[in-house]
């Protein structure tokens, strides 16, 4: 469904990426594991066509993206939800959730899928007119993950989600995400710094350190890795946050 | 006490006025933090059209205005194009902000100029049946001009604050303000959004210098003042708050009419010029912001 | 370290100007053009202090050159010396400054530039009201005109504010505006009082132009409105100027005051208001595509002019 083919990527002068390539598949739930500034995130970041690439060139179902600005990605089934949640503060719940529809095909279906949304999150139904500023942690993050699927992607990018939340609320969100993947379909890439949780819902993984994939594979090849367990689970010591 | 309520009858129509000669500004500032420095210039040409419309065939300047909006959003759009698009690769909005007051500068030098050679530096006022008449109502005179300017001034308003609250654009507007690139996210054409904003927002321009010509008057380098007016209300009303706009101007309106009231005529700049110091100096960020001070 | 260059560049150009009356027959209104151009030179210098190096976009610099030029022509009138007139005059647009500078520097760049062009209006509207009539000097004064020595003088003062400037950005001071420009939040992190530096050199700022709003008093008898020494056309022009020679250097005023008055003058004849709208094109051209103006084109080509770095985007 998507490839990434060799691509290196910059913050201005301040490369980033280098040489990464990988491969995703339509229906599976693929993570990216790494500490803080590996370049997971960057990742994403240039699959959604927020950080250009020089060099190298990523396809989705036979479509050049890299020339893309991230509107277009939107519009052919790409949809990210970013790190640190960025909803529209001053909008409500439901107006978040609309203007995650704003691409002519979404728009058309908008009232359904919203509709559809409250099922998956009920609690945004609840709290439509409220002013999204004013969520908790948790709260946020399935108003992101809803207005990114209000667009109806084919794949869904989700970066860093568990930041700040509190582990039943990331379990929540886990069930929903993978239930959403079994369901519809939905092809979800997953980026996490809390290695366990990437674990326990992915299908496979790749690890990226230094802006360089270093390792690939199957989740059950990870998880008994020795380079993850002794590198990121012996320091994984989740806080309860929130 | 007669003479009271008559000032600040006169405050709210010249406020309501202050209020429509500022959305065009608050909206290119609020939604891309462009100043545009040229936005009297745009009111003075908007008044140009409806003034030769009326010397020339007789056309009702309130009449002209949906011709002055389509005229005046064109070239919004061309604007955009050539002077503020190109600014958008710059990296920070601060240097944004500096970048789009130098170039629209740039801009009040071409078009007040060629505005000069072409239709000459004279005063131009529009002198039709309603100019200079008033009528009473529960005792107070109110000015024919003022009251058409009121009311346009509150149907902009009530038709900006529709678009923006209600229609998808609207929404789209809002959300590439508050974040782009989430906005880009969600599938907007944020550059698309930007350009149509600036067509409307120099539309706003274009009718403000109708009700601008029609009640008092134009010349060809008479922007800078109602840019002047236009940055007042701006701070007053807070930074990107649109919808304070037209109160804010209403406010500014009755101060100063009340200031006038109390100092005389002959000092009515002086009075204006007090409110604007204390303001800078104790609330910077408006009367309506949310946010506290706003400092760098 | 003296950049010996641009210090030759610069001691042959005050030569050439020195030299230049004597031996070649100019008009008198050559001769006021060129103290014109001394006078852009020293006003592009003042905005640029505050706009090019420490990135505070002063829209009212036609204030602090209109209270100079009013109180020089007030005190020299009645009978203090031209020198000290001056003098007095630009300490009177320091005051101003102080003045101003209070409430408008704490603000962010944009309020600080609406700031300044509303209270420079405000006060060009209030002395009209308050300076309705025409001012003029004393008919003594006229009989004992002579330009040489309002030429030298405006010309002194000129070469004088480039030695200043160049001596001020190249102290530690210099370093700390430019610091406040290129990010105020870090500088103040670092432990400079940004405040303090930027209304040190708003002060700064509105003594040169201050002396140049002198020098131009000195130049004229009359003022039809005194208010038309208040007009933004004075803070308009050597904006101007800086831009299109280049901001945040030393010689980019210079240049562009040369290009402003010179090419001016030449248009003006020909084309009338023409010339402003070129003016006003060129403008927009030099800020899209050469932000550095016409000192980073020519930089290009010859590394003869110098300076402290181009104004990076910020």
């Amino acid at each position: 469904m998507l490839e990434v083919i060799d691509i290196n990527a910059f913050y201005g002068d301040i490369q980033a990426l280098w040489n990464i390539s990988l491969v995703i598949h339509g229906g599976e739930i693929v993570t990216f594991i790494g500490s803080n500034g590996a370049g997971k995130s960057t990742i994403m970041k240039t699959i959604a066509g927020l950080v250009k690439l020089k060099g190298g060139n990523i396809v989705f179902e036979g479509i050049r993206l890299d020339r893309l600005p991230a509107h277009r990605i939107v519009e052919l089934g790409i949809s990210m939800v970013p790190e640190g949640r960025r909803l529209f503060p001053e909008m409500t719940v439901l107006e978040n959730l609309e203007v995650g529809a704003s691409t002519k095909a979404a728009s058309r279906l908008r009232y359904s899928t919203v509709n559809w949304i409250h099922e998956l999150f009920p609690i945004l139904e609840e709290r439509s007119k409220q002013v999204a500023g004013t969520l908790s942690g948790g709260e946020q993050q399935m108003l992101a993950i809803g207005r990114a699927l209000m667009a109806r992607p084919k794949l869904l990018l989700i970066d860093e989600m568990s930041l700040g939340l509190s582990p039943i609320v990331v379990e929540r969100i886990l069930q929903v995400i993978q239930d959403v993947n079994r369901q519809k379909k939905l092809t979800i890439v997953l980026v996490e710094q809390d290695v366990g949780i990437a674990l326990s819902a992915a299908n496979r993984g790749y690890i990226v350190e230094n802006g360089r994939i270093v390792e690939e594979g199957d989740i059950q090849a990870l998880q008994s890795n020795a380079r993850i367990t002794e590198a990121y689970l012996g320091v994984s010591q989740r806080e309860k946050t929130v | 006490m007669k003479i009271f309520i008559q000032t600040i009858a006169y405050g709210v129509l010249v406020g309501a006025m202050y209020g429509l000669v500022t959305l065009g500004l608050g909206l290119l500032m609020g939604v891309m933090k462009f100043l545009n420095v040229a936005h009297g210039t745009f009111i003075v040409l908007g008044g140009y059209i409806s003034y030769w419309l009326f010397a020339l065939y007789g056309v009702n300047p309130y009449l002209s205005i949906p011709l002055v909006v389509i005229v005046m959003f064109l070239i919004g759009l061309i604007f955009y194009k050539l002077t503020l698009s190109p600014l958008l690769k710059l990296p920070s909005i601060g240097s944004r902000i500096d970048s789009s007051m130098l170039i629209t500068f740039g801009v009040i030098y071409v078009v007040d100029n060629l505005m000069t050679i072409f239709w000459k530096p004279d005063v131009r006022t529009i002198v039709a049946s309603f100019t200079g008449k008033s009528i009473q109502i529960c005792g107070t005179k109110f000015s024919v001009t003022g009251l058409y300017g009121f009311a346009v001034a509150v149907i902009v308003a009530v038709v900006l604050y529709f678009i923006l609250g209600r229609t998808s654009f609207g929404k789209r507007v809002r959300a590439a303000t508050q974040d782009a690139e989430a906005a880009g996210l969600c599938g907007i054409n944020v550059h698309r959004t930007y350009f149509i904003s600036s067509g409307i927002a120099i539309a706003l321009a274009g009718v403000a210098g109708v009700i601008v010509v029609s009640s008092y008057s134009i010349n060809a380098n008479g922007g800078l003042s109602w840019l002047l007016v236009a940055f007042v209300v701006m701070i007053l009303a807070g930074e990107g708050n649109i919808n304070a706009i037209v109160p804010a101007g209403l406010i500014l309106g009755l101060l100063e009419s009340i200031g006038v009231f109390i100092v005389g005529a002959p000092y009515r700049q002086a009075v204006a010029l007090v409110i604007f110091i204390i303001i800078l100096m104790f609330r910077p960020q408006g009367l309506f912001s949310k946010r506290g001070h706003t400092n760098r | 370290m003296i950049n010996t260059k641009r210090t030759i560049v610069l001691a042959a150009i005050t030569l050439l100007f020195v030299v230049l009356p004597l031996f070649v027959e100019l008009g008198s209104s050559s001769m006021n053009i060129l103290i014109l151009l001394f006078v852009y030179i020293v006003l592009s210098q003042s905005w640029n202090l505050l706009g090019g190096y420490t990135g505070q976009i002063n829209l009212g610099l036609a204030a602090f050159f209109g209270c100079s030029v009013l109180v020089t022509h007030l005190l020299w009138k009645s009978g203090m010396p031209i020198c000290f007139a001056i003098l007095a005059g630009s300490f009177s647009s320091v005051v101003l400054a102080g003045i101003i500078g209070l409430p408008t520097l704490r603000l962010r760049g944009v309020y600080f530039a609406i700031g300044t062009i509303a209270l420079a209006e405000a006060l060009r509207i209030i002395m009209g009201n308050v300076f309705p009539t025409s001012l003029s000097l004393p008919g003594t004064y006229a009989s004992s005109f002579n330009v040489y020595p309002r030429y030298y003088l405006a010309l002194g003062i000129a070469v004088f504010t480039v030695i200043v400037i160049e001596r001020l950005v190249k102290s530690k001071f210099g370093l700390g505006i430019v610091c406040v420009r290129d990010d105020e939040e870090a500088a103040q992190v670092t432990g400079i009082n940004t405040f303090k530096i930027k209304f040190v050199a708003f002060l700064m700022s509105a003594f040169l132009a201050g002396l140049a709003g002198g020098a131009y008093s000195f130049n004229r008898f009359y003022f039809h409105h005194i208010s038309a020494v208040f007009e933004p056309l004075w803070t308009f022009q050597p904006l101007m100027a800086v831009v299109i020679g280049g901001s945040g250097t030393i010689a980019g005023p210079v240049i562009g005051s040369f290009f402003l008055v010179v090419l001016s003058e030449l248009f003006a004849q020909n084309l009338g208001e023409a010339h402003l709208i070129i003016f006003g094109i060129l403008f927009v051209l030099v800020v899209l595509f050469s932000p550095s103006g016409l000192v980073g084109w020519e930089r290009g080509l010859r590394k003869v002019v110098g300076g402290l770095p181009m104004k990076h985007e910020r």
